[in-house]
């Protein structure tokens, strides 16, 4: 491999990881950081390990000219975006490959980021694979009768499957994240609901195009992990379970594998489930040639039948429990997907194939977050004077606050303050682990009035109990 | 009244300056385009439309970008040595020595004589969208507050908390932020002026008119 | 002249002094010949006047009238444009005032009274003229309307209308209309109040020009001072007459001057270069004339008519009702008008002046003089103003494919590599449009220009399926998409919004490829080249251009402008400011005016006027809508003259015959559009809109500044103050432009997308 230097473009714990990566397969590294970040974690490593030469204070982690600025400047010939920010934006992608400096974008190609990050594109491309995605219109519809029949013909197919309140949704179809959305649970209301979101969406968006789906109550939340090459390799790492999640849709406990028929009964036969899961995600990733990690993500319903939301064209936090129950047949321990990941995007063949990776055990992951489970999940600030965790061979925690020394949580982004992943040879040991864990932590901190911090320990603890049940 | 407006006064004599820091905005290479001890000027016009002095070009992906003075003043401390050079974000560059003027010595002795209401915490900050209105139509003066009133909103990791007014009523007589601004904690968010402190007031500024030469 | 007393040599001193003054006025100063010393003399004989003996002093005046009268004949000897310029500048020039006075016999002022006047530089008036015919008066009625300069009277403004002045105009000429009288117009004005205050000194003046196009009533206009497009307002007239000194111009000599010599605000106009540009602008009364722009000259003395010249304004009262007269006439029989015009001329050629008619006329018309009279103005504003070049060989017509040669080299070059990782995800995307569909619109849409930005267009034609025409057609892009050779930089730009909404700065290959130019964070659109509406604006193929034979000229022979105008013919390879062509929207067939930036800043002369009337007709035979897309224009181009300024008449005659007619006309402005076309043609439309971030006015800042003393802030001409005035009826975005158009088309134009 040629001497390669990547920018990591991304704070935090990400951040951290990817610095690990970087240092086990020998690749050189800078950093860049925000000034409510200088005390953070990340920035601290990269000075111990590259000194002041690898570290660059920058306006935005969000502002793409920094990141080519800093890149250009420090000579890094790759970035890697980390999750959130430019991970999955295809315009940054695009500029890394084009501009006069080509910088390796430690990720899918642009295009595939752009097709895939569109959910009814995706939509409309699995359907053509006959691939299950959620019942309903995989295109805006302009006309009324032509959105009235659908809306019936999905009230109808409900009532067959002996679904107990069937509705659908109605969404304007160039919104998002929530906007212009409403349920409907009677079909004498819905022309009402179609007009007013149709209405909106040509007000909002100058577009009256309109999504009508059905709407999805009891399901859970899964996930399926792939690694490609862009040598046409497509290998997968199972499933995993992200249902518990806080009120504004934040994954707070994930487990891997997506469920476990030794411990519950479900339904259904979940592995044949999790099987045809695996089989559809492969699939489409085959077809778009899919060239670097990414996420497919399912729900499932009580009735056992899995639909393709999304794909997500990155890394995810959550990636570690899917790699920490893998294991490669040549390899000694459990797989690095940030490792493979950054291999990947240089342009190297994976070492191994689907019949080399075999799983063993189960894995919880658990996000420590300083928030008010009880308010709604509100965020809380203000500074940490000890944070202290049992070190065992099981777990690994990554956190961006330092264990020597005070920290105050920057305001302007999330007050996540560690990952932890727990592994144990069941789900039973995994789940025990991950509460002895919770009970041997311990955070003290205090906000701008002098009172205590509030941290979503208990909220934790409570739920390792419910994880996989469905 | 517990203020001594004499010693107030004095002291604004004795100082009458205020050096601001002028810090790179972005990372990029910086070339310098005044002298340390050259007098530079702010935006003019009605509309502040023409732009300042031309203080240093700093550019980033091809794009030299003209950073220009917001204050009239003297540059000092300049960093030459950076001149030409890549500079990460924040960057302190030189600082500008500025004489306040009338206006900003009565804004500043006004400070300590108005109730003068804090942001709670570290966190961005906007008006409620009618006392937006308000302030924007230039009425901020005639507007009275009192316990109670939705006066800001406090924008902290990404939720907005309404915040009401709390302390003596009066009316809304100096804003110290512009809407969207960060604002550390304990800065001053707006001054509220107790009626029977009007007066006062008035002769505060009435004294700073006749005493303080520009 | 007899003096009887030493009191009375005071009185006629003063009269001395003034005609010294006069002297110096015409000639900009006291420094030309002895006038310093004559005035000099003046002044101190006035104050000694009780020292002289009666005799002294007789000689003494004398002597220094004879001094002053062969000064004057000196300076008459050989009258300069921009002495003739300081005339009508002159404070002692005669005024609509002593016209009102001294040519009709009574007259009632019309809303106003001095100073308690909507607009004091307005007068509108019911007067009664009088002639005599065998030692008989007749009365006739008219309405008066024209600029009171006001000689020394601040409140008049020095006859600049404001914009409600001209709208009182408009307001009698339509009750001059409903009673049946003639008007007549009398302009003394040096430009138009350039404010923008509703209703807008722009969209006044269209609006007087509109409808003055079409007004029942006979008009006559005389010109003294012809101030551009304020002049206008109230210029369009059925017979043009003008003082022999006065002048009619498209700007200030001064304004020209600063233009031509591209003098900084602020700066010192070279006193040489205004009296250049004073005589290249072809200002004067006999220019005109040469020029056509007006009819006939109304003699002045030899120096120009002042306040108390009572012999001119018997003259002008003669000349007034003849205008009239013939006005009248050419409406009726043919016969009648020659025996009539047959007296005339007999009697111009007598040397001494008569103004006794041999018979009366009645000035009122039946409803069919009254359609004759609208026709032979229309036919008599189509034939002026045509300073314009036509070519053998016409421009070439490959319009659409100009880029062609240019973006293979671009693609090639800069992504050349990608082509073969591209063929996998074409065919996804092709597979996925070939169901066909509406999908395009929100997401693919953009994600296809994208994707063809990077990916050379596969040669073959779009698939498209069977679908409600109204629809598909909105939301399906061909596959080939225009893509501004601005695009192909690795760079980046700063928003000029980026302080007040936070923009990041630009990477250029996606602000001029994927976002169209449009800032992505607050809305702003960059300007791009007008070739970029060519291609994405209309369906592909459709433009057809016509009428490329007629090419700008220089028909004043303007110093220096030929070169100018070979520069701008190389660099466009066009042959004037503006391109007329057939195209279709989604279908919708169309003829199209388009004014653009890169052919001397979009400015009109006789070649764009006549083309823009053209494509007016083409559009009326058709029957089809009418959209002029104004990328920009900087108004009326200084370099033809009054020949420039009459398409302001001419054009907007012709979008009134189109209008009436049933024709749906829109007009869309685009990056800066200023003065004169905005004035008439443009702003007379009754849909009017505005690209984002556009700026629409009559004159630009510092116009204003020069002329009012004041500032403007610096967002005055954007589109949504233009909007908050109510001079445009919407803002589009760039990017819904075909959209928005084909909407426009299809709710305002009616089943037949014409209303008749």
């Amino acid at each position: 491999m040629k001497k390669e230097k990547v920018l990591i473009a991304n704070r935090g714990e990400i951040a951290i990881r990817i610095m690990k990566a970087c240092n086990e397969l020998g690749l050189d590294y800078v950093v860049v950081y925000t000034k409510e970040d200088r005390a953070s974690g990340h920035v601290k490593k990269a000075l111990k390990e590259r000194g002041s030469q690898a570290v660059y204070r920058i306006s935005s982690y969000k502002d793409p000219n920094e990141i080519f600025s800093v890149a250009d400047h420090s000579g890094a010939t790759a970035i890697h975006p980390g999750y959130g920010f430019f991970s999955e934006d295809f315009r940054f992608a695009r500029r890394a490959a084009l501009r006069n400096r080509p910088i390796t974008f430690i990720g899918p190609r642009w295009e595939v980021i752009r097709d895939l990050g569109s959910k009814i594109n995706t939509k409309r491309i699995a359907k053509s694979l006959r691939i299950p995605v959620i019942p309903g219109s995989d295109e805006p519809i302009y006309s009324e009768i032509e959105a009235e029949t659908l809306a019936e013909e999905l009230f109808l197919k409900q009532k067959e499957q002996g679904i107990d309140k069937p509705s659908i949704l109605v969404k304007a179809s160039a919104g998002g994240g929530g906007m212009g959305i409403e349920e409907v649970n009677h079909l004498d209301v819905f022309r009402q609901v179609y007009r007013r979101i149709q209405n909106y969406a040509k007000r909002q968006f100058g577009d009256e195009g309109v999504l009508i789906e059905q709407c999805m109550r009891d399901y859970h939340h899964l996930e399926v992990q792939l690694l490609c090459s862009q040598h046409k390799e497509v290998v997968h790492f199972g499933t995993r379970n992200c249902t518990i999640q806080s009120t504004g849709r934040q994954k707070r406990v994930e487990v891997a594998p997506g469920f476990d028929p030794t411990i519950w009964e479900y339904p259904f036969d979940a592995r044949k489930v999790l099987d045809d899961m695996v089989k559809y995600s492969i699939r489409l990733a085959e077809k778009v040639e899919y060239d670097n990690v990414g996420t497919w993500e399912w729900i499932v319903t009580r009735d056992g039948k899995p639909y393709l939301l999304e794909v997500n064209t990155r890394i995810q936090v959550e990636n570690e429990i899917s790699a920490c129950i893998s294991r490669i047949s040549r390899q000694r321990g459990p797989v690095n997907l940030i490792k493979e990941q950054i291999r990947s995007a240089l342009g190297e063949k994976l070492n191994f194939s689907q019949r080399h990776v075999s799983f063993e055990g189960t894995s919880i992951e658990l996000r420590i977050v300083a928030e008010d489970v009880k308010r709604g999940f509100a965020p809380w600030c203000g500074t940490i004077t000890r944070f202290e965790f049992p070190d065992e061979p099981w777990v690994r925690v990554y956190t961006h606050v330092p264990q020597d020394e005070p920290y105050e949580i920057p305001t302007e982004y999330d007050p996540n303050l560690a990952l932890v992943i727990v592994w144990g040879k069941d789900t039973q040991e995994a789940k025990k682990r991950a509460k002895d864990f919770i009970s041997e932590t311990v955070i003290d901190g205090k906000d701008s009035r002098g009172n205590g911090i509030i941290t979503n320990l208990s909220y934790l603890y409570e739920k390792v109990d419910e994880v996989l049940r469905f | 009244m517990s203020i001594n407006l004499n010693d107030l006064l004095r002291k604004y004599k004795s100082h009458p300056y205020e050096d601001h820091e002028i810090l790179a905005p972005h990372t990029g290479v910086v070339k310098f385009k005044v002298e340390e001890g050259q007098a530079v000027k702010g935006p003019s016009g009605q509309w502040l439309h023409r732009p300042g002095t031309l203080l240093y070009i700093l550019e980033r992906e091809k794009n030299p970008k003209r950073i220009t003075s917001r204050f009239d003043g003297i540059v000092t401390d300049l960093r030459v040595d950076l001149d030409g050079k890549f500079v990460e974000a924040g960057q302190p560059l030189m600082l500008i020595r500025h004489r306040l003027n009338k206006q900003e010595i009565t804004n500043r002795i006004l400070k300590e004589v108005l109730h003068i209401f804090p942001a709670p915490e570290r966190a961005r900050y906007f008006f409620t969208p009618e006392t937006s209105t308000k302030i924007e139509k230039g009425k901020a003066k005639s507007l009275s507050v009192k316990t109670g009133d939705e006066i800001v909103i406090m924008s902290l990791m990404k939720r907005d908390t309404i915040l009401n007014y709390e302390g003596p009523s009066g009316v809304l007589y100096e804003v110290y932020f512009k809407n969207g601004d960060i604002l550390e904690q304990g800065a001053p968010l707006f001054g509220v002026c107790l009626p029977e402190r009007l007066p006062f007031v008035e002769k505060v500024i009435q004294r700073i008119k006749t005493e303080w030469d520009d | 002249m007899e003096q009887k007393s030493i009191l009375d040599s005071g009185k006629y001193l003063v009269t001395l002094q003034d005609r010294v003054s006069y002297l110096a006025d015409i000639k900009g100063g006291f420094e030309w010949g002895n006038l310093r010393e004559l005035f000099e003399r003046v002044q101190e004989l006035r104050t000694n006047l009780f020292e002289y003996s009666e005799r002294e002093l007789l000689q003494q005046i004398h002597s220094l009238e004879g001094r002053i009268e062969f000064a004057e004949r000196q300076v008459a000897k050989r009258l300069r444009p921009i002495e003739i310029v300081n005339i009508v500048r002159s404070v002692q020039r005669f005024t609509l005032l002593d016209i009102l006075e001294n040519c009709y016999d009574s007259f009632t002022e019309l809303g106003g009274d001095g100073e308690f006047n909507i607009d004091p530089a307005v007068i509108a008036a019911r007067a009664t003229i009088t002639r005599r015919v065998k030692n008989r008066l007749y009365y006739h009625q008219v309405m008066v309307i024209g600029h009171e300069k006001g000689m020394g009277e601040e409140f008049r403004n020095g006859g600049c209308a404001k914009p409600w002045g001209n709208e009182k105009a408009l307001r009698y000429m339509k009750v001059a209309e409903t009673e049946g009288i003639p008007i007549h117009f009398y302009i003394f004005t040096p430009g138009a109040y350039p404010i923008e205050d509703y209703p807008g000194a722009a969209q006044q003046i269209a609006r007087n020009l509109f409808e003055m196009a079409k007004l029942r009533v006979p008009m006559i206009s005389f010109i003294s001072e012809g101030g551009s497009g304020g002049a206008e307002a109230i210029g369009l007239a059925d017979m043009r007459l003008m003082a022999s000194r006065g002048y009619y111009s498209v700007i200030s000599p001064e304004g020209a001057a600063a233009i031509e010599g591209r003098i900084k605000e602020g700066g010192k106009v070279p006193r040489k270069l205004v009296e250049h540009c004073a005589e290249q602008l072809k200002m004067t009364a006999k220019d005109n004339l040469e020029l056509g722009t007006i009819d006939r000259i109304v003699e002045e003395p030899p120096l120009g008519a002042k306040r108390s010249d009572f012999k001119f304004f018997k003259r002008l009262r003669y000349e007034m009702v003849r205008a009239t007269d013939e006005v009248v006439l050419k409406t009726k029989s043919f016969r009648a008008f020659r025996a009539y015009a047959l007296r005339r001329q007999s009697q111009d050629k007598e040397k001494v002046f008569n103004d006794e008619f041999d018979i009366h006329i009645k000035w009122t018309l039946s409803e069919s003089e009254k359609d004759r009279l609208l026709e032979i103005r229309s036919k008599k504003y189509r034939a002026m103003g045509r300073g314009y070049k036509v070519l053998k060989r016409p421009f070439s017509k490959r319009l659409t494919r100009f880029w062609e040669s240019t973006r293979h080299k671009y693609y090639d070059i800069r992504y050349g590599l990608l082509r073969k990782q591209s063929k996998n995800l074409q065919k996804i995307l092709e597979e996925v449009s070939s169901e066909g569909s509406v999908i395009f619109k929100t997401v693919t849409e953009s994600m296809r220009a994208a994707y063809d930005f990077v990916f050379p267009a596969p040669q073959k034609p779009a698939q498209t399926s069977q679908q409600d025409p109204l629809r598909r057609s909105i939301f399906m892009q061909d596959w080939e998409q225009y893509i501004s050779p601005l695009a192909n930089e690795d760079r980046t730009v700063t928003c000029p919004n980026a302080e007040k909404y936070g923009c990041k700065d630009l990477w250029v290959p996606d602000l001029y490829g994927e976002y169209s130019g449009v800032c992505p964070t607050c809305g702003h659109h960059f300007p791009l080249e007008y070739q970029w509406y060519l291609e994405n604006l209309f369906d592909k193929g459709s433009v057809r251009e016509f009428n490329t034979q007629i090419v700008s000229d220089n028909p004043l022979g303007f110093k220096g402008f030929d070169e100018k105008l070979k520069k701008a013919i190389e660099r466009t390879r066009r042959g004037s400011a503006i391109i007329t062509f057939d195209a279709e929207v989604l279908g919708i067939k169309l003829v199209v005016a388009m004014l653009y930036s890169d052919f001397r800043s979009g400015t009109v002369g006789s070649a764009e006027g006549e083309k823009f009337i053209r494509a007016c007709d083409r559009a009326r035979t058709t029957r089809r809508p009418f959209l002029a897309y104004i990328h920009t224009t900087g108004g009326i181009r200084i370099h033809e003259g009054t020949l420039g300024v009459i398409q302001m008449p001419r054009c907007t005659l012709a979008v009134r015959e189109y209008i009436d007619s049933g024709g749906l006309y829109i007009v869309v402005y685009d990056n800066n559009s200023y003065a004169g076309p905005v004035a008439s043609f443009l702003g007379c439309s009754p849909y009017q809109v505005g690209i984002r971030s556009s700026r629409i006015g009559f004159a630009g800042p510092r116009v204003i500044r020069e002329t009012t003393g004041t500032d403007v802030p610096p967002d005055y001409h954007k589109a949504r103050n233009a909007l908050k005035r109510g001079h445009i009826q919407g803002i589009w975005d760039r990017r819904e432009f075909r959209k928005n158009l084909f909407e426009a088309l299809m709710t305002m134009g009616g089943p037949n997308l014409y209303y008749k």
